[in-house]
């Protein structure tokens, strides 16, 4: 909205508007206030849920930085998917419950966006017997991960690495997000003598500082509710 | 082959029933002092019969203990207990958490949450040492228990359980249990007969051998006397609602009744009277056999223990103890059923690569008086199952198949977004359960209530005998 | 049942808070158009619930949509919750109502929180805030208040700031007042029933349920950055639907066991199956508005067979509430089914 008053009341009100405050902002107030308030980044993947709906569809967003960081290094992550292709698809075809999946080189990040149904850890798990070798190729490309490989012989460990690599997923409803820190930090109160909903724009600045990269919301679903299986059986395609 | 496991330096609980021994008690323990409890469990193995009971091992040589006595550590107890950081690390995610933040993995939630759960398992931080006293008399388990609490600087006794096995092996809800564990590769199962399903590598009960997914070892716990001959065990306080579930074979077999064509197809010529024999139902009608026969297909097994795969109009008393049957083809046994639902066998499921991964040992004993359904009472007292679910893997084995099997219904999309409906957390508004009929179609039963609630438990690891004796030297 | 004494305490709480007395007029939602249309059910409508309208045959529909300020003043610009409450109309004189808006989650969850609500969030002085205080914000990398509209002296905003930091409930619904903007017509937001309601199967399954009203023709609010304008909405509909119907999809979601059924403050995930039950066609803005815009009176709790209410303590409230007011403003009574009433 347009702001009448003084000169000064303009030029507060058209302050943070400017490409000059935000970068100023971020250089200065962003960490001061990151070291003043730490926020501690928040966990990724879908949230814990006992509801049906809740367990069909989740979204996997994982980013996993290459090591080689050049075209050389996006290449060979290219031609690791390529040659595995049948592996890929086989593996898909045998979980059963994944409705896409597929892998997209960002910057210089190797990601596999998936939906899938069920338990994030029993669908990696899965997948770690079925296309193992695949995943070691992949990983062997990223940062960190022959810490986790052979996976087949990391199992925990490598579903916990592939978790940190799953990207949060900021809660549709903007004031969820407050509630994700309260239960990160243990706060389970319902009512907060102490809070303070105008600091939700730093909440959101700093959380976005410890988890850089995040899912905003947990995704648009035509058909909720609903298995992979249940779609291809009710499809007849078979399952 | 059966060179390949040790057992005497497995705890004898792993791959034995203990069934001529039907008392148990459990006595839930906190450390009360780091080293005197050390001490404590290096007694446990000395092989001395004065002091601390001894831990029963998987090889009882040519002499049956009079008493069995066997004990699992939790996260917090091994913690305690001084194992060094290093090692507690490499036990996986779900056990260093504990049962009670796996609650929404496990459907422990509503009535079942851990927040609701009854001391001690309110206070989980507490909970150090499970010890299991099997006897066959009660008054043995006084004096085994007595034993193991002596030593006061040792450990504290925060709470116990007890059970005690009903005759042919019956649970609260009428049916025949204890009918079926997984054979192992490499365990001699002389008085097994055939079940119809693969043996189960040994990697699925054991730490430190292969398991059933190809190329997958579960990480061992190092070092390696720690770890190996282990595994891991969900001991669950599961209450049961008898007389709710009794209500609701009424309820059902009254639904029934106003489908004609569903009761002609579900009780042939012969079934009914068939029924009432069995099961002794004086004065048998349709309803009456109609209430079995609902209660045949939310389990798998008729209540003697038939299963429907292999008799689905009636049951058979040559068939009690079955268990060589698969699901494939036209299996009459409903998808839903918890038998089906909770070991889909080599059945045809979504995860095809789970098929027979997720394979449990089972240990249950029922705790409270038998329900009679003759003289109810205002108030039941309460009662269910001290069940035990042990795998090498809690993750992949047993919150595997709660989380997605029995509360999702993942497997099926035919089961997709119901619960089991016999253990899972049923709301009367939104359960229901497809009764197939011969025909080929099914009938869809609603309102089933929760019949069974947790009232708590722990994940805990059962160590070798080595490893008692490891935690026992161990020195901070 | 909520007391008759509660019911007009609630809207004496209201008309206690309002910048202007209305007499005559709805206290809240004062400022509303009457829209004639049809409603289609959709096919799968009628497997999921039996109400009349659900059953495939067209019936008409009676919609009022409305800015959600109370009072005489129209200020169609200003960031305000709007409203669309819908009759349909069914055989022997019956009808359902849906009464949704921009809002999709209300700020508090029973009676009790609504007075203590109207106590704390009371109608105060509003002035801009001064450069340095906004500085100050701007350092804390805070939300500054929003400058005051022209010709606006009073507003509730700083008060329900200070209810939802001391209750996390209404956290939801107060941010999204906050942001919540003015739609560039009447039919280009999306409206929500807020409330969950039971619906009746054929089979005779009940599932709860959430209704939301869906724009064909989009979602869109008018540009904060300008001035905005005070009376745009009646004129811009009336041209509109001059031209061409404007359309709304009936979308409702169905609830699962753990999902709040009894608590408007909290909202469904979107991983719920939604159905998508009708379209509604609003043909043309009623020629007798002080009919079909004021004396119509609707009540979320007037539903068909084959709806029912939960037990929500805010929709059970609004049954009374509606009525006093219905009654204190001479509005037109309307037929309930006979085990619906009041």
């Amino acid at each position: 909205m347009p702001s009448e008053g003084g000169l000064l009341d303009r030029f507060v009100d058209w302050l943070p508007t400017t490409l000059f405050f935000k970068r100023a902002a971020s250089w200065i107030l962003v960490p001061y206030w990151a070291h003043k308030t730490p926020v501690k980044p928040l966990p990724g993947g879908p949230h814990p849920s006992f509801e049906h709906g809740d367990n069909v569809q989740c979204m996997m967003n994982l980013i996993m930085p290459l090591k080689v960081k050049s075209p050389i290094g996006r290449a060979e992550a290219a031609l690791a998917i390529a040659q595995n292709k049948d592996a890929i698809y086989a593996g898909l075809n045998n979980v059963g419950t994944v409705h896409f999946a597929r892998f997209v080189i960002v910057g210089d990040n190797i990601c596999m966006f998936s939906v899938y149904d069920g338990d994030f850890t029993n669908y990696i798990r899965d997948f770690i017997a079925t296309i193992g070798s695949v995943f070691n190729a992949v990983v062997a490309l990223v940062e960190d991960g022959e810490d986790v490989t052979p996976c087949e012989k990391n199992v925990d460990a490598f579903i916990q690495w592939i978790h940190e690599r799953d990207l949060y997923q900021v809660p549709d409803t903007a004031t969820d997000f407050l509630r994700d820190q309260e239960a990160l930090n243990g706060d389970t109160a319902m009512s907060g003598n102490h809070d303070d909903l105008t600091l939700l724009p730093r909440k959101l600045v700093l959380q976005l500082r410890a988890n850089p990269n995040v899912s905003l919301g947990n995704g648009y679903r035509a058909y909720p509710g609903f298995s992979a299986a249940q779609v291809r059986e009710r499809l007849e395609l078979g399952w | 082959m059966s060179a390949m496991v040790k057992l005497a330096d497995l705890q004898g609980n792993i791959l034995r029933g203990y069934t001529k021994k039907p008392h148990v008690r459990y006595l839930i323990l906190e450390v009360a002092n780091p080293a005197a409890a050390r001490r404590w469990l290096a007694a446990s193995t000395s092989g001395r019969s004065d002091g601390v009971p001894q831990i029963t091992s998987g090889d009882w040589g040519a002499s049956k203990p009079d008493t069995c006595f066997n004990i699992g550590l939790t996260y917090e107890g091994l913690r305690t207990l001084g194992t060094p950081s290093a090692s507690l690390e490499m036990f996986p995610n779900e056990f260093i958490e504990g049962m009670t933040a796996r609650a929404l993995k496990l459907g422990d939630v509503g009535p079942s949450a851990p927040e609701t759960w009854p001391a001690p398992f309110n206070e989980p931080k507490r909970i150090h040492l499970i010890a299991t006293i099997y006897a066959e008399q009660p008054e043995q388990l006084n004096d085994v228990q007595k034993r193991a609490l002596a030593d006061t600087s040792a450990v504290t006794l925060v709470g116990t359980r007890e059970g005690y096995s009903f005759p042919d092996d019956r649970v609260h809800f009428g049916y025949r249990d204890n009918i079926m564990q997984p054979r192992f590769e490499g365990v001699h199962d002389a008085d097994r007969y055939a079940d119809g399903q693969p043996k189960a590598p040994l990697g699925t009960v054991l730490l430190g051998y292969r398991t059933n997914l190809e190329g997958l070892r579960w990480r061992v716990p190092e070092p390696e006397e720690l770890g190996h001959n282990g595994t891991f065990n969900a001991f669950r306080v599961l209450k049961q609602d008898v007389a709710g579930f009794e209500a609701y074979l009424d309820q059902a077999a009254d639904e029934l009744l106003k489908q004609p064509q569903a009761v002609g197809e579900l009780l042939p010529p012969g079934a009914e009277a068939k029924i009432g024999k069995v099961f002794s139902i004086e004065g048998v009608t349709p309803r009456s056999a109609l209430r079995e026969v609902v209660a045949a297909n939310l389990c798998g097994r008729w209540r003697d223990g038939t299963p429907l795969a292999l008799s689905a109009d009636v049951p058979d008393p040559e068939l009690v103890k079955a268990a060589n049957f698969d699901y494939v083809g036209e299996s009459r046994c409903p998808f839903g059923a918890h038998i089906r639902r909770s070991n889909p066998r080599g059945g045809k499921i979504v995860q095809r690569v789970a098929n027979n991964s997720r394979r449990l040992v089972r240990r249950g004993v029922p705790y409270g008086p038998a329900y009679d359904r003759t003289q109810p009472r205002q108030l039941e007292p309460e009662r269910g199952l001290l069940g035990n679910f042990i795998g090498a893997n809690l993750g992949a084995q047993f919150e595997a198949m709660s989380c997605d099997w029995l509360n999702l219904g993942l497997q099926d999309p035919r089961l997709t977004g119901s619960n089991d409906a016999l253990t899972g957390a049923n709301g009367t508004d939104s359960s229901w359960f497809d009764l197939p009929l011969k025909s080929g179609s099914t009938i869809r039963l609603r309102g089933l209530p929760r019949f069974v609630s947790t009232q708590g438990g722990a994940y805990a690891f059962l160590p070798s005998l080595r490893a008692i004796r490891y935690l026992g030297s161990l020195t901070t | 049942m909520v007391d008759a004494s509660v019911s007009q305490r609630l809207v004496q709480a209201i008309i206690d808070n309002l910048p202007k007395p209305v007499p005559g007029q709805r206290p809240v939602h004062t400022l509303g158009i009457g829209v004639e249309g049809k409603f289609v059910a959709s096919d799968v409508a009628r497997t999921y619930c039996i109400a009349e309208h659900f059953n495939g045959t067209p019936v008409d529909a009676s919609v009022r949509f409305s800015n959600g300020l109370g009072g005489p003043d129209r200020h169609d610009g200003w960031s305000d919750v709007r409203g669309m409450a819908t009759r349909f109309h069914l055989s022997n004189g019956l009808a359902s109502d849906l009464i949704g808006t921009t809002l999709g989650e209300f700020f508090v969850r029973n009676v009790d929180d609504f007075f203590e609500f109207s106590k704390i969030a009371k109608l105060a002085p509003y002035k801009k805030e001064c450069w340095l205080q906004k500085i100050r914000d701007l350092l804390q990398l805070k939300f500054p208040p929003r400058n005051p509209y022209p010709g606006e002296t009073e507003s509730v905003d700083a008060g329900a700031l200070r209810y939802a930091d001391l209750h996390r409930f209404a956290q939801l619904g107060v941010f999204q007042v906050g942001l919540i903007g003015a739609p560039v017509s009447y039919v280009r937001a999306a409206y929500h029933a807020a409330h969950t309601f039971w619906v009746t199967a054929p089979d005779g399954v009940r599932r709860p349920v959430r209704f939301s009203w869906q724009p064909v023709a989009g979602v869109c609010n008018t540009d904060p950055k300008k001035a905005p304008r005070d009376d745009y909405l009646r004129e811009e509909l009336r041209e509109r639907l001059q031209r061409w119907p404007a359309r709304f999809m009936l979308m409702m979601m169905i609830g699962e066991a753990g999902d709040a059924l009894d608590d408007c403050t909290k909202p469904w995930p979107g991983t719920r199956t939604r159905i998508a039950m009708g379209t509604l066609t609003l043909t043309k803005v009623a020629d007798n508005q002080e009919e079909a815009g004021e004396r119509i009176s609707f009540n979320p709790n007037r539903l068909a067979p084959g709806i029912d209410p939960s037990e929500d303590p805010i929709l059970k409230a609004r049954l009374g509430a509606y009525e006093v007011s219905r009654e204190m403003r001479g509005g037109c009574p309307f037929k309930w089914r006979p085990d619906n009433a009041k």
